[in-house]
């Protein structure tokens, strides 16, 4: 009898892998990857659940929200735009995973702003995009080496480097608070190790420096620690260069400790609406300094402010139009640009060609221009600066907009005069 | 209970092989990467089994072991530029020493305390991994396997190449893990398992043989945790999460946590729900917030099921039944 069964258990393992493995149906092919006569296919891997989902889970409803617009508005040279989100909850190993579904699987002819420097990292060494030829539009992330061109060629980065960011935030520091003692707390990997390169560059120097590991900021007393280590060396002003949950423990935690120096807020985690949300009042950053590419979200004259929260409110009624809000539908917008250019029948050769030769001149809302050339992949390169109001709301200050630019290396930190050309007729691609 | 011949298992064993190697060049591309990575799994959950089950000791820090094994993988190839293989028996030999060390203080323990403490391990042990430059920090290490040989043909893909290691391991390591069970320590081993003090009175020396199974356990789950950073191309403390080893343990339950018959069946289920839950989700055009939480509902659904249906799992149930009715026709 036990024969038998063993048999059986050989027989029905190998039957359950071979169900397994061919299981799948693989569609027709088309001219193009995720081109067809009506649709293109994209993709995004980010974390929509998990403990880094706070804030970045309203990207994917925001993009959705403009191509929906832009599909009812006769989508890009009559193909509508569809978006496949997929969850990775920011593990590398799920990353992996998903792009491999949306690339094999689901067929999409781009990924389009795959979020966190490890996971593109290991999408990267795995998936291997640059090998099949796959565009990785503007991916969430400001590690500054994604922007090698040689390493990642099919890879392009839409945010300001996170060394650029330093480099600016340290000018600023500079015009605003000289002579001030100076606290940092930052994440302990690439995103902070690019923070340190460009403070360091810019000749900034700390009293105190306070590290911290990603997922850590959620352990119970971590947050205490990070404070006890900061106030202890009493730095007049203190940079929090990390991300939202992060930043909302330290300030929860200072808060509740009734420490309360001057507060800077790094561009990924000074978005107030998920540090509000993650439980720390908006008056604990009342009068702290943020940074933005993008017009302020309470900024209801500026045109692009005006039409994308049009849009969110119908497409997502009762969800806040907060920053992440307003980038994920700028992103999209630039994407539907960067199609448009890419011609008629768009391959993926065509889109990165496109973006190479045009890509420089696309209109986007970022008060910052984009610097898309044969030989840059680098998105924006700036910020302004300004204070978080008694709601929580970065504005400039005295309302005006004051722009600094630089690159990820030894180049200058520069006020910028860029100005904004107009909006395209509707917000539409041109 | 009669057993197959050795001969017959190798046979087996080497049937699978070739079946593998056929099924690699008949399916695309994504459930060549599937399939690597139902490999990685049948290791993890192997090495689960082989503890919980055969020895019973409880551990929920496997995944901190298959993040030891992928380390020290990664580090050797980064470091010393070794053959693969070499990584593989250095990530087996590294978390086989790491299953010691724990092994000795999980001999001492049994039950909650033994759980706790191997929590406490898969909690800390990521953290470590950041306080070090020389393990990457948060982004981790590359972990390059290289591409194929060339003498495969341009057509091989990466993903073939990760399926052919990963399954050869898998099968390498299924077997000698079959005749480790039919050795006097696995006889040993489900002797503790049963009734440890009749074990002892019986001349079994518990602490000796209940280490012996931790290290060999850790060996297994290094040996996972290399072909998992092989297969996503990095290591990095998010890559071994707290939430793989209890996904590990769910495919060890789901499995059948005493037969290493339904590993294949954890494995499996553990990669494919995710498919399913989408496949679903799309079809009745869920939300997001659905779409992102149905797979771990469905697995947990999956677990309580089987606790409550199929508690030794299915593989153990069809046979425990078949016996039943040969029992019932003989009397």
């Amino acid at each position: 009898m036990t024969r038998i069964n063993r048999r059986t258990l050989v027989s029905a393992s190998a039957v359950l892998v071979v169900a397994a493995l061919t299981a799948a149906t693989v569609p027709a092919h088309a001219a193009e990857v995720g081109v067809s006569s009506s649709e293109i296919k994209l993709g995004i891997t980010l974390p929509m659940t998990g403990t880094a989902s706070p804030g970045y889970n309203k990207v994917p409803g925001a993009m959705k929200a403009y191509f929906d617009y832009l599909n009812a508005n006769g989508g890009v040279n009559g193909r509508s735009i569809t978006l496949k989100v997929e969850d990775d909850r920011y593990v590398p190993t799920e990353a992996v995973a998903k792009t491999n579904k949306l690339i094999l699987q689901d067929k999409v002819m781009a990924l389009l702003a795959p979020l966190g420097t490890a996971n593109n990292k290991a999408i990267a060494a795995s998936v291997n995009p640059a090998r099949r030829g796959v565009p990785v539009l503007f991916v969430n992330s400001g590690f500054s080496g994604f922007t090698d061109i040689k390493k990642y060629p099919t890879t392009y980065s839409i945010l300001p480097s996170y060394v650029m960011e330093a480099k600016i935030m340290a000018e600023y520091i500079k015009d605003n608070f000289a002579g001030k003692s100076l606290g940092l707390l930052y994440q302990d990997d690439d995103f902070g190790s690019d923070a340190l390169k460009g403070f360091t560059q810019a000749g900034i120097t700390f009293a105190v420096k306070v590290p911290y590991s990603s997922g850590s900021q959620s352990g119970a007393g971590v947050g205490a620690g990070w404070i006890t280590k900061l106030s202890a060396a009493k730095p007049d002003v203190v940079v929090l260069f990390g991300v939202s949950s992060a930043t909302a423990v330290g300030l929860g935690t200072a808060a509740a400790l009734k420490y309360a120096p001057q507060w800077i807020l790094g561009s990924v985690g000074g978005d107030a609406t998920t540090i509000k949300a993650l439980g720390v009042p908006a008056g604990v950053i009342y009068n702290a300094v943020g940074a933005s590419f993008a017009p302020a979200t309470t900024d209801t004259a500026d045109e692009y402010v005006k039409l994308f929260s049009d849009i969110y409110a119908k497409a997502v009624p009762g969800s806040a139009f907060d920053n992440n809000v307003l980038i994920g539908m700028n992103t999209a917008f630039v994407a539907a640009q960067a199609l448009k250019a890419a011609g008629t029948n768009p391959t993926r050769k065509s889109l990165m060609a496109a973006i190479d030769s045009k890509g420089a001149s696309f209109a986007s809302a970022a008060l910052i221009p984009l610097n898309y050339s044969k030989t840059s992949h680098v998105g924006y390169n700036g910020y302004w600066f300004g204070k978080y109001s008694p709601t929580g709301d970065l504005k400039p200050v005295d309302g005006k907009y004051v722009l600094y630019t630089t690159d990820s290396s030894s180049g200058a930190v520069v006020k910028s005069t860029w100005k904004r050309p107009a909006m395209p007729a509707k917000g539409l691609p041109n | 209970m009669h057993k197959l011949s050795n001969k017959v298992r190798l046979a087996i064993f080497l049937l699978l092989g070739v079946a593998i190697y056929f099924l690699s060049g008949a399916v695309d591309e994504l459930r060549v990467y599937q399939g690597a990575t139902v490999a990685v799994y049948v290791v993890g959950i192997a090495s689960i089994i082989l503890l919980t089950g055969y020895s019973g000791q409880v551990s929920l820090g496997q995944g901190a072991l298959l993040g030891v094994g992928g380390y020290a993988a990664a580090l050797l190839r980064i470091h010393f530029s070794a053959p693969i293989w070499i990584c593989f028996v250095f990530a087996i030999l590294t978390a086989a020493l790491a299953g010691v060390l724990l092994g000795l203080a999980a001999a001492r323990l049994s039950g909650p305390y033994l759980a706790g403490t191997t929590l406490a391990f898969a909690v800390g042990l990521p953290s470590i991994a950041n306080q070090f430059a020389f393990l990457g920090g948060e982004q981790g290490l590359l972990f390059d396997v290289g591409f194929p040989p060339l003498s495969f043909g341009e057509d091989f893909t990466q993903y073939k190449w990760f399926f052919w290691i990963a399954s050869l391991a898998a099968l390498i390591a299924m077997y000698w893990l079959q005749n480790v069970m039919r050795s006097r320590y696995g006889r040993s081993w489900k002797a503790v398992r049963g009734n440890d003090v009749a074990a002892e009175l019986a001349g079994i020396n518990l602490t000796r043989n209940k280490t012996l199974a931790f290290t060999l356990s850790a060996g297994l789950a290094g040996l996972a945790g290399a072909l998992l950073a092989m297969t996503i191309g990095t290591v990095s403390p998010s890559a071994f999460p707290l939430a793989l080893s209890f996904s590990l343990l769910t495919g060890a339950v789901i499995a059948g946590v005493t037969t290493l018959g339904g590993v294949m069946i954890g494995a499996v289920t553990l990669v494919a729900i995710p498919e399913i839950a989408g496949a679903v989700a799309s079809r009745f055009g869920s939300s997001e917030a659905v779409t992102s939480n149905l797979p771990g509902l469905l697995v947990s659904t999956l677990l309580i099921l089987t606790v409550l249906f199929v508690p030794n799992g299915p593989v153990e149930q069809l046979r425990a039944h078949r016996e039943h009715r040969v029992h019932k026709k003989s009397s």
